[in-house]
């Protein structure tokens, strides 16, 4: 481990991947709004980041599973309009923080070197 | 799974919607046709979707152990169907295509029922293109990192 890929920029690396896995997930649900049977898919976002930071290891996929206590309706689809862009909207913002914060990171290494040409 | 298959999932959602979207159209535009190929009025049309996730167990366990993932499941318009309900019968004795007793058999197509379908279309392919603005947004602050 060195300087520049600090544990920082490592644990913002996998948020930034669980969130944009996230992102898909809501995707795909809302591209299923219409599907008949189709159950909303999703993952619990701070348990799967907790565990990733935990480890040394690359992010794995976590695994999608069933919400439950959404209202279904007659077809058998329980996709909520709402939940899933108020999701979407609170996941890109989530996106936007992490590579913020990553950039700001290598910010701080980019200032290092150029003020200490300056002496 | 990348960032990048989002697109194909909402662009599967986009195409679904569009083609309900013509089939609600064929409808209306078809609310008088009397005589059709196959003989007889118009059939009205429906579009059945399906989840591309829904497959097999046995092609499941495959696909996670090449992928080693679930595929995220898209959208398809499965098949066509036709309405089951019965024709509409019009007193017509004068129309071409009027039967002994002087009726003719319409097609049963509601045009409220049409319009509402066709918004409720129109709406989710509204949705589905915020979510394509969405990723697109995402994957253009990812490349800002480089900056």
């Amino acid at each position: 481990m060195n300087d520049i890929s600090n544990p920082i920029v490592q644990m913002l690396e996998k948020f930034l991947t669980l969130a944009s896995q996230r992102h898909t997930l809501i995707t795909s649900n809302i591209a299923n709004l219409d599907t008949p049977g189709y159950r909303t898919r999703d993952f619990d976002f701070r348990g799967e980041l907790r565990r990733a930071i935990s480890t040394e290891d690359p992010v794995m996929t976590p695994i999608a599973r069933a919400i439950p206590g959404l209202m279904e309706r007659p077809d058998g689809n329980n996709v909520s309009m709402d939940r899933e862009s108020l999701l979407m909207a609170e996941t890109q913002l989530q996106f936007n923080i992490g590579v913020q914060l990553i950039r700001n990171q290598f910010q701080q290494i980019m200032t290092a070197i150029t003020e200490g040409s300056k002496g | 799974m990348s960032i990048f298959s989002t697109l194909e999932i909402s662009g599967s959602a986009l195409a679904a919607e569009r083609q309900r979207a013509e089939v609600v159209a064929a409808n209306m535009a078809n609310a008088e046709t009397t005589h059709t190929a196959a003989g007889g009025p118009y059939r009205r049309k429906e579009v059945v979707f399906s989840s591309s996730g829904n497959m097999p167990f046995r092609m499941m366990l495959a696909n996670f152990r090449t992928l080693g993932f679930h595929p995220i499941p898209a959208v398809r318009v499965a098949r066509i169907v036709d309405d089951p309900t019965p024709n509409v019968m019009r007193y017509e004795p004068d129309h071409p295509d009027a039967n002994k007793e002087g009726y003719v058999s319409y097609p049963a197509i509601n045009p409220i029922q049409e319009m509402v379908d066709l918004m409720s279309a129109v709406r989710t392919y509204q949705l589905n293109a915020s979510a394509v603005n969405a990723s697109k947004q995402m994957i253009q602050q990812a490349l800002d990192i480089l900056k």
